[in-house]
């Protein structure tokens, strides 16, 4: 190694003197003429970077021989002061000017990843010099659209929020009323509760920009507000027992499942239709992408319902018995239900059986909640066990127990998960990859809680119960920064307008609801398989017609009695020659098979010993 | 204890005022936007459909030959002048945006056979069965009975002309080839080849001293200007009707035959062809390059015009109406916009040569629309779905039957040929290549 440094100097040298000869050559060679060198300026530049590779390059190379880093330090700055000072003075000058870190700003290895989709493409295959130049420039503009996205990432303007406790304290012995005294004015309003103790427990939702709150109380009380600015909507009383509330894709419908017949109301509280085709439904979930409203409902019956035409794509009698405990995997759109048998059953509109069906709990599943990459499922159950499932490979990652068990689950965007354990409301942090000892926050409500749900790209989480309606903040729950393409808080009616129509034209066809999401983006290489088989059978096997056709024949000889009785007999032999065929080949197979064993038969003593079929 | 919340100032997310644009923040975090491919092939199948949608391609007709048109000429330096000659003799120049006859001339007794410009576009030649080349002026008095500037007498009838790019010279053909001075009544020089007839003839545009023709038996044949004799000639085993030469690949020509199919050869290897385009239920009459070079129309005799990208076999566009009779002639206008057609019942018909394009100008958000319809439609083209829409084409019932029976008739032919290889000695029946199959032999 050391002699590779001493060496390093003197083809530096070498270089140099090349250098110097070229220069001589030069005609503006005179230090008037320094202007003129401003062409050759990218040079220096090139020569620079060429500098801090290499020595970086040297750099690695020491660390991985082990020599300290004095001693790197040292060879470091020795070349380079070589290298520099046969320079004239003013080109020294504008090496000391140019910029120190030249070249792009490096990315960090995990934000490309978080932008990465997929690896990159295998080039063996490629038959043409073509076809592998435009390949390669595809897969080089890829790479620059994965560099643009992370770089983007410098514009985002909001940062998550955070907790974090004094020394020898801990976050869950911090309550609301601590938080929100110790944070800003508008942030502190988000915390407040909603007594509503008149039309017992409550269902709640939030729209998919987390502008607007959805309430359904089950003695028939439906509240739809602003709950940033406690602008209310509509408020209503139904007049009958309401099961479930939700959201349709945007804040003007809202879907009530109610007694007998599931209704959709506008956001003023108006009833727009009654969907008879759903009847006696517990839980409603709505896959906005798709504008499918899925429901589930005493009598086990699943169905989908295309809200955008109004139609009903699928339905299914699960059999499962009465399916209180639904929820929708957001990554794939794929339901997951729960049953009293401790199994979660995976279903898509395509496919009249379960996906998955996959035995969790010991007792009934009471809450599933699935997060926003589809990675984790958290489910509790009777036997007051709270698991983690990780959705690749369907097996528990985590299993915790708790006092009186989970009644209640929801994920956040930022992975935290929130569960209703009788009245009192726990988050937990990181709980899916490593298992936690104790939750994030905690928080207790007056009543039992019946449903809960984090807001999205806000810190909050709501929950409801028996006797109102709690927003709490949990600090970094929510996703910061939003696209306005997708969910826009800060949405005017005319951008909602035109986000409905873009809504519209993009909706997926349930047909592409599957397990695995990149599957429409493969190659479906079995079917191109199975194409070519099949043309080569056409190019090169005349197609064999069993259906004999008989000639015409002279008047007389073509009755239709003689016409039959030949094509009767044709057909027969023709199947006599097939039989004949089959039989034949089979014979000569075992024959084939009893030689190929004789010659390489197996080689015991004991062999001679053996029963076969000839001695009998 | 240390505590952030999420609380966002509307006025950073909120334009300030009416006249602003809406703010839009857009983070393109991987997990805020699920079902990535499903949307986009979503998006990919909407601007397939509306690409069929909105092509629209006849722009309009011009009519006033009162006879049929047999072959027309693009002006060099005008995009909006072109020329036309009629069976009856009549040649008119047409203004293409007014779509009207700016100027109507009784040419010649009998068919106009053949025009031409000269390369600046200030006059241009015709050629009739008359036996005349005749030499028009653009400009014109008004009032002024149409007179030819100058006349020349031939020995025998002239099928087509072309003239040369540069230079003031033009060539005929008919029992000779010839190639005339502008400013002399004799040819230049004359070549022959063993034919009786020769159909057309194109002047390189690249190689401007090469000459392509097609005869009557069979031939496509190559001359250079420079020398006495002719250079190449391959025999097809159908006539060609007329070829026309890439303008960027000077090496490149194709060539309209009476089987159908359309030939792409490329000049130092005539014994077989590049490409085999396919598609035409009937002869193909005419053939033009679009200035880019990636594209070529053909006009048939089954009255359609179709439009063949250079490397693929088969057509990508297929143009057609009620009244378009046998197509005679057709053009690929110089900004690379418009088709022109001339066919048997009197019209030319203006096309677009992209069907689904929206003329005039285009705001810069509609136009990033369009590319970024385009690049999606590119990237799920193979899609099953989006393929069947794209390739979805309505077709007059004949040709839909037409080549419906081709397609058979090419299918028995292939499996006889595979039976007869199962089924006798192997190696007695040699693999041919398909596009090998239409040469019957060159000469040098």
């Amino acid at each position: 190694m050391e002699d590779r440094g001493k060496d390093s100097p003197r083809v530096g040298n070498k270089k140099a003197k090349s250098k110097k000869k070229k220069e001589r050559k030069r005609y503006f060679d005179t230090p008037t003429d320094i202007e003129e060198f401003t062409p050759n300026f990218n040079k220096f530049f090139q020569k620079q970077r060429r500098e801090v590779f290499r020595q970086r390059r040297e750099q690695t190379k020491r660390t991985i021989g082990g020599v300290n880093n004095t001693d790197v330090i040292q060879t470091k700055s020795g070349p380079k002061s070589k290298k520099t000072s046969h320079l004239p003075n003013d080109v020294k000058e504008y090496l000391r000017k140019a910029d120190p870190f030249p070249g792009d700003a490096p990315i960090p290895k995990d934000r490309m990843k978080k932008y990465r989709r997929g690896k990159k493409m295998n080039m063996d295959g490629i038959k043409t010099k073509h076809q592998e130049y435009d390949y390669k420039l595809k897969e080089k503009k890829l790479s620059l659209a994965v560099r643009q996205a992370a770089r983007a990432e410098l514009l985002l303007q909001e940062q998550a929020g955070f907790l974090e406790a004094d020394e020898g304290e801990d976050t869950t012995q911090i309550t609301q009323h601590d938080i929100s005294e110790s944070v800003d004015i508008t942030s502190a309003q988000k915390f407040f509760e909603l007594h509503l103790n008149q039309f017992g427990p409550y269902r709640m939702n939030y729209t998919r920009n987390g502008r607007h709150l959805l309430l359904g109380g089950q003695k028939g009380h439906v509240a739809a507000m602003d709950w940033q600015t406690k602008k209310l909507m509509c408020e209503m009383n139904v007049m009958e027992t309401v099961q479930d509330v939700k959201w349709l894709h945007l804040e003007t419908m809202f879907a009530v499942a109610q007694k007998q017949w599931t209704y959709i109301y506008d956001n003023q509280g108006i009833e727009l239709h009654c969907l008879k085709m759903l009847d006696r439904v517990l839980r409603l979930e709505f896959l906005p992408y798709h504008f499918l409203l899925a429901s589930s409902n005493a009598k086990g019956y699943l169905s989908y319902i295309d809200v955008s035409v109004g139609q009903k794509v699928a339905g299914c009698q699960t059999g499962l018995g009465r399916l209180d405990v639904m929820c929708s995997n957001p990554h794939n759109g794929i339901v997951h239900l729960g049953h009293s048998g401790g199994t979660v059953s995976l279903w898509s509109p395509n496919v009249k059986e379960p996906l998955v069906k996959m035995l969790c709990h010991g007792g009934g599943v009471r809450s599933i909640a699935v997060d926003k990459k589809g990675q984790y499922m958290a489910t509790s159950g009777v036997d007051r066990y709270l698991k983690i499932w990780d959705m690749r490979t369907y097996k528990a990652l985590q299993c915790y127990k708790i006092g009186a068990g989970a009644n209640n689950l929801a994920f956040s965007q930022r992975e935290m998960l929130a569960a209703g354990l009788g009245n009192i409301v726990q988050v937990y942090q990181d709980c899916c990859r490593v298992p936690v000892k104790s939750p994030y926050l905690s928080h207790r409500l007056p009543s039992s809680v019946q449903g809960l749900q984090f807001c999205p790209y806000e810190d909050v989480l709501g929950a409801s119960h028996g006797v109102g309606f709690a927003s709490l903040i949990i600090p970094g729950s929510g996703e910061a920064n939003f696209d306005a393409l997708e969910a826009n808080p800060y949405q005017t009616k005319k951008q909602r307008r035109h986000a409905e129509v873009k809504m519209l034209l993009e909706k997926i066809q349930p047909e592409m609801i599957t397990l695995d999401t990149s599957k429409l983006g493969q190659i479906d290489v079995k079917s191109l398989e199975q194409k070519i088989e099949e043309r080569n059978k056409l190019l090169f096997l005349k197609p064999q017609n069993l259906d004999f056709e008989p000639k015409y024949k002279m008047k007389g000889r073509s009755k239709t009695k003689r016409l039959e009785q030949r094509k009767k007999g044709v057909r027969e032999e023709r199947k006599k020659d097939i039989i004949r065929e089959g039989v034949a080949r089979k014979q000569k197979q075992s024959q084939q098979q009893k030689q190929s064993e004789l010659r390489t038969g197996s080689t015991s003593v004991l062999d001679r010993f053996k029963r076969t079929d000839r001695d009998t | 204890m240390k505590i952030k919340v999420l609380c966002r100032n509307p006025d950073e997310y909120l334009r300030e005022t009416k006249r602003d644009i809406h703010k839009v923040p857009r983070n393109y975090d991987p997990s805020l936007h699920p079902f990535e491919a499903a949307r986009e092939y979503t998006r990919a199948l909407n601007a397939t459909k509306l690409e069929r949608v909105f092509a629209k391609p006849f722009v309009g007709s011009l009519d006033g030959h009162k006879d049929g048109v047999h072959c027309l000429s693009k002006h060099p330096t005008s995009l909006s002048l072109v020329l036309s000659g009629s069976y009856d003799g009549e040649i008119r120049i047409w203004n293409l945006p007014k779509r009207s006859c700016v100027r109507s001339i009784s040419g010649h007794a009998g068919y106009v056979r053949g025009l031409c410009f000269h390369p600046n576009g200030n006059y241009f030649f015709s050629c009739g069965d008359d036996k005349t080349i005749k030499q028009w002026n653009m400009a014109t008095e008004d009032g002024v009975v149409e007179e030819p500037v100058n006349t020349i007498l031939g020995k025998t009838i002239f099928h087509s002309m072309d003239h040369h790019w540069k230079e003031n010279m033009f060539a005929t053909c008919g029992q000779l080839v010839d190639v005339w001075d502008e400013s002399r009544a004799e040819p230049v020089r004359s070549f022959s080849w063993g034919v009786d007839s020769i159909g057309s003839i194109k002047f390189n545009p690249t190689e401007t001293h090469l000459l392509g023709a097609t005869g009557s038996d069979r031939s496509i044949m190559l001359y250079d200007m420079r020398g006495s004799a002719p250079l190449r000639k391959v025999i097809l085993k159908l006539r060609s009707n007329t070829i026309a030469w890439n303008p960027m690949e000077a090496f490149i020509f194709t060539a309209a035959s009476e089987d159908y199919n359309l030939y792409t050869f490329d000049m130092r290897r005539l014994d077989m062809p590049l490409n085999i385009h396919m598609d035409h239920v009937s002869a193909v009459l005419d053939v033009d390059y679009s200035p880019t070079g990636k594209e070529f129309v053909s006009g048939s005799y089954d009255k359609t015009i179709r439009i063949f990208e250079v490397e693929k076999g088969r057509s990508r566009e297929v143009y057609h109406t009620k009244r378009m009779q046998r197509v005679m002639c057709v053009k690929w206008s110089l900004d690379n916009k418009y088709l022109l057609s001339g066919s048997d019942e009197m019209n030319i018909r203006v096309w677009k040569a992209r069907a689904a394009e929206k003329l005039g100008v285009l705001k810069p958000r509609e136009r990033e629309a369009f590319q970024y319809s385009d690049k999606i439609k590119e990237k799920f083209a193979h899609h099953p779905q989006v393929k069947r829409i794209a390739r979805h084409r309505h077709v007059p019932k004949m040709i839909y039957n037409a080549s419906k029976e081709l397609k058979t008739i090419k299918a028995s032919k292939k499996r006889k040929e595979a039976n007869r290889r199962a089924h006798s000695k192997p190696g007695s029946v040699p693999h041919v290549p398909e596009r090998k199959k239409p040469v019957v032999s060159e000469f040098e």
